[in-house]
């Protein structure tokens, strides 16, 4: 029963969400929330409170007490003014960028969004979310912007897809929930988890490099592989391709053996999604190090360098590994 | 103050302050809980001490229900439901810890608030009731926002705007929501016996006379009001005397006079004082019984149930009534009835003069000289009588006010075969110039007498008139000044004081009348003042529908309008500014082109103003689109744009 329910309100859901974004359309920043966007319903406190007046008027009317009818429309007037400052608590408020970050797998991944608040009001309490995380809560003094962070939960590797935003609020007095959808395509891009026991390689591994002499004077001549796409022509053996040899690419060992190259290729004995954990443990502990690496994947390299750059590329590799090419 | 404390203050508050209404009629130990639950939450709140378990709180609501239905001998009714939700609330202070707790808690407030409401409506009161109702909004708006930068005075006001802004709909509700007449369920009134007239009289105890101030009616005319000395107004009528004290009595008469009203008519609009008693004080004599009331034998108007809020009923009277009907034998007896073996002196007097009479009128007039001539003064002070009271009055004390000389009169008449009877009520009213009414009070209590006289029906005869012809005409207060309070003679001697007073008591009677008293007949005078010919209910549906209709309305336009945002904001003004000093130079900023790309172009075309320029929409895009963005980089960026000079290339190589 509780399991249908569930499927129940999954699906109402994803009806509304549908309509909503029929209705309104893929949004691009920045977005300024008009009143046609906003949707307001009472809360659980506002039925209740709708409960606690009309007890009020049975008894005003049973006693034929003016003062309670008095006390009981004053009441209502107030809820209805609650709902319009409510609704007019979110209007026109701006959201002037999004982004997704990355995140490992099983940590928050962080959405962070600009609020800006353009008119004379402030605004308080704008509860942003997404993919049903916890809200992020924001108060925005007027003529001011903000930056709100939602954490998002990750799970699985790759990249989540956050379809639409929502920045809700139950200002003044939580009788009354209004809240819009923002519908910006974001992609937060997931790493897989750092983890995996094995050693990292033994530094010395090969690299590809440009020129006879490789990229630089300390680097020694390590030998020939056969070339692969994205290897620059630079770094062809051209020489030895004249001589009707295939197209081989020249590779070169970084002098004093610094160089660590981490291969897709060479943890053969453990599944796809394990091998691509390892490797990200390797490149942590390598940046903890501080020590260049480069990353081998079947189909793409990447040159050893380190660095926070060098490090999200690499990580950002991984987790697209094997995915099929966003849109 | 960390949150849970603010929070949990709010709350405690204002239930506290929701008990404090009830202070009058709570019972001590009711509120000592109230007070133990509140600083055992607050201690918790502030981390001083911990909740209660499950188990005592379940103990708590078990003992304390128990205690409350031992105190009542039940939980229906007013005064115990307001125990129950005292002390229910209480132990729901002890686990307000979640957001659904502390509303719970809010809601409680509101619900004393509703029942102080029902249990006195009274204008110095309302106040007290609508601050309290402040404080509740405010809690709502503390509670709803948790880790908000909203602070509490933030919230107070917040709270004061929206009761103000509600105030226009309230009032249209209040008066357009159709009023349904009587009661869904019964309920037992609480209501103590309050001081005025009562069913009994006992001239010779002196102490009778009430000497208070209190108001017993208001009363508007409609047209002409009546001269002083015909403004009765009439309350029981005493037929049973035992020689000492008239009371009711136990005589059911039917009413079967025709009566046919003398002069003119007077309409008026009366509101009643609560008194907690069925009689409706009503000009003598009046024409037919409002709703809810009827009008008994002997004249007096009485309501279907005690008075125990204000009430205002709308009526015709004549001072002046004949009858030619013939008296009911049993009427007849028991108003000629005079104990045995008392007042034997009276008895003889009044056998005496009947039979020195050619008529009943005669015998009237005769007795009422003796009044005026026999050497008796009008004294709210009078000397106790004993058992024989009419013999000791007319015949030794002669010293008395209104009820000694209504009752030696009845005996009289009685004594000489013309039935009579004894009418209590009041007397005259005091004009109020601020609410155009009369106020009639306790001090115009009054008694006189009824006689009947065959082919002219009841006549009324006030003895006192002619013993004391002023008090007709001026109330106690000028005729015997020393017969009431310091404060009250005081009240009367200054005359600022006086109209203080008076406008004091117009503001309240306009309450009691307008607000207090605002039922259905008077939603439907309001439909007829606005043009309705003849209002019902279709036609006070259509007034609210249509009051609703133009609120809703305002308050779309008051609340849609505030926020616009359309116009560009500063920093988009200025950086407006900025571009339009560059275009002028022939540097237009191209559609596509953010400030950066935009500083990109304007240092590829002039390097020179590369660094100026760059700098200028560097601070443009922070302060854009960066994450902070305070008033004072703004005005410097705004003067920085102003100083900006430049000059087309051409001028500057001449």
């Amino acid at each position: 029963m509780r399991a249908f329910l569930e499927r129940l309100r999954t699906s109402w859901r994803r009806r509304i969400a549908a309509w909503a974004l029929r209705r309104q359309g893929t949004d691009t920043l920045p977005v300024t929330v008009r009143r046609g966007r906003i949707y307001i319903l009472p809360t659980r406190a506002g039925l209740g409170f709708g409960l606690l007046l009309f007890f009020m008027l049975v008894a005003g009317l049973n006693y034929g007490n003016s003062l309670v009818l008095l006390l009981m429309f004053e009441l209502s007037a107030v809820g209805l003014i609650a709902m319009h400052l409510c609704h007019r608590n979110l209007q026109d408020v701006v959201v002037a960028e999004a982004a997704a970050g990355a995140a490992f797998a099983g940590d928050a991944g962080l959405v962070s969004l600009v609020v800006a608040n353009d008119s004379q009001l402030a605004r308080y309490r704008l509860e942003v979310d997404a993919l049903d995380a916890p809200a992020s809560l924001a108060d925005i003094e007027r003529g001011a912007r903000a930056r709100v962070a939602v954490a998002v939960s990750t799970s699985r590797r790759g990249i989540l897809r956050i379809d639409r935003l929502r920045i809700a609020t139950t200002h003044p007095f939580g009788l009354f929930r209004a809240w819009t959808w923002v519908h910006v395509p974001l992609e937060l891009t997931v790493y897989p988890r750092a983890r995996g026991a094995r050693p990292m390689p033994a530094q010395g591994g090969p690299h590809a490099g440009a020129g006879e002499r490789g990229t630089s004077d300390e680097d020694e001549w390590f030998g020939l592989r056969p070339y692969r796409d994205g290897d620059s022509p630079r770094q062809v053996a051209w020489k030895a391709y004249a001589r009707g040899a295939p197209l081989l690419v020249k590779e070169y060992v970084a002098s004093g053996s610094q160089l660590r190259v981490f291969d897709f290729d060479e943890l053969r004995d453990l599944d796809t999604e394990a091998r691509l954990e390892q490797l990200a443990r390797w490149i942590l502990e390598a940046e903890a190090r501080g020590e260049p690496y480069a990353l081998a994947l079947p189909a793409i390299r990447i040159d050893a360098a380190h660095g926070p750059e060098h490090r999200d590329s690499c990580l950002s590799l991984l987790a697209r590994f094997g995915l099929p090419r966003a849109r | 103050m960390s949150t849970r404390l603010r929070q949990s203050a709010w709350c405690t508050g204002v239930f506290l302050a929701g008990v404090l209404l009830h202070l009058g009629t709570l019972s001590s130990w009711m509120s000592i809980i109230a007070l133990g639950c509140s600083g055992w939450a607050l201690a918790a709140a502030a981390g001083r001490a911990r909740l209660p378990g499950r188990a005592v709180k379940q103990i708590l609501v078990i003992t304390l229900t128990i205690a409350v239905l031992l105190f009542f001998h039940t939980l229906n009714g007013l005064a115990a439901g307001t125990a129950l939700l005292v002390v229910m609330g209480s132990v729901k202070l002890l686990e307000a810890n979640r957001r659904r707790d502390r509303l719970i808690v809010i809601g409680a407030a509101l619900f004393l608030l509703a029942s102080a409401c029902l249990e006195s409506q009274s204008l110095p009161r309302v106040p007290l009731y609508a601050l309290h109702a402040w404080a509740c909004c405010a809690a709502l708006a503390v509670v709803a926002n948790p880790g908000s930068s909203l602070t509490d005075r933030a919230a107070v006001r917040l709270a004061g705007a929206s009761l103000a802004m509600a105030l226009p709909l309230a009032a249209m509700l209040f008066v357009f929501f159709p009023r349904l007449a009587g009661g869904f369920w019964a309920f037992p009134k609480g209501g103590q016996a309050m001081t005025g007239l009562s069913e009994q009289m006992s001239p010779g105890s002196i102490s009778d006379l009430t000497d208070s101030n209190d108001p017993v009616l208001r009363v508007t005319f409609e047209g002409a009001a009546p001269p002083p000395e015909e403004r009765y107004w009439r309350g029981p009528v005493l037929h049973d005397f035992d020689g000492y004290t008239w009371t009711v009595g136990s005589h059911w008469g039917v009413r079967n006079e025709t009566v046919e009203p003398q002069g003119r008519t007077f309409t008026y609009r009366t509101t009643l004082e609560p008194s907690s008693r069925t009689w409706w004080l009503a000009l003598d004599s009046i024409d037919a019984a409002p709703a809810r009331a009827r009008v008994t034998f002997d004249r007096q108007l009485v309501g279907l149930e005690p008075v125990t809020q204000p009430l205002t009923y709308r009526a015709h009277s004549h001072t002046r009534t004949r009858s030619s009907s013939v008296l009911p034998l049993p009427t007849r007896n028991a108003d000629l009835n005079l104990p045995r073996g008392r007042n034997l002196k009276a008895r003889a007097l009044g056998q005496r003069l009947r039979a020195a009479a050619r008529s009943p009128d005669d015998f009237i007039a005769r007795v009422l000289e003796m009044f005026r001539t026999g050497g008796y003064e009008y004294s709210l002070t009078p000397p106790r009588t004993d058992l024989d009271s009419v013999d000791d009055f007319l015949f030794n004390t002669r010293s008395g006010f209104c009820g000694h000389y209504a009752s030696a009169f009845v005996t009289l008449m009685r004594a000489g075969g013309v039935p009579a009877r004894v009418v209590s009520g009041y007397l005259g009213g005091e004009w109020n110039p601020y609410g155009g009414y009369f106020i009639v009070r306790q001090s115009d209590a009054h008694a006189w007498a009824e006689v009947w006289v065959e082919g002219s029906g009841w006549r009324r005869i006030d003895p006192t008139g002619v013993v004391a012809p002023e008090r007709l005409q001026r109330g106690i207060l000028d005729l015997l000044p020393n017969a009431v309070s310091a404060s009250e003679r005081l009240l009367h001697r200054l005359r600022w004081l006086a109209a203080l007073q008076q406008s004091w008591d117009a503001t309240k009677a306009f309450w009691d009348t307008q607000v207090v008293g605002f039922d259905f007949s008077s939603q439907m005078a309001v439909l007829q003042r606005l043009g309705v010919p003849s209002p019902s209910w279709p036609q006070l549906a259509w007034a609210l529908a249509a009051a609703l209709a133009v609120w809703l309305a305002w308050a779309a336009w008051q609340f849609g309008r505030l926020p616009r945002a359309a116009r560009p904001d500063r920093i988009a003004r200025a950086y407006q500014r900025l571009c339009g000093k560059l275009g002028r130079a022939g540097l237009a900023r191209l559609p596509h082109q953010g400030p950066l790309g935009y500083a990109g172009y304007i240092a590829a075309r002039r390097p020179d103003l590369a660094q100026p320029v760059g700098a200028l929409l560097a601070r443009y895009a922070e302060l854009r689109f960066g994450a902070q963005s305070d008033v004072a980089s703004l005005e410097a960026f705004e003067r920085a744009v102003a100083r900006f000079r430049l000059r087309a290339r051409g001028s500057r190589e001449s």
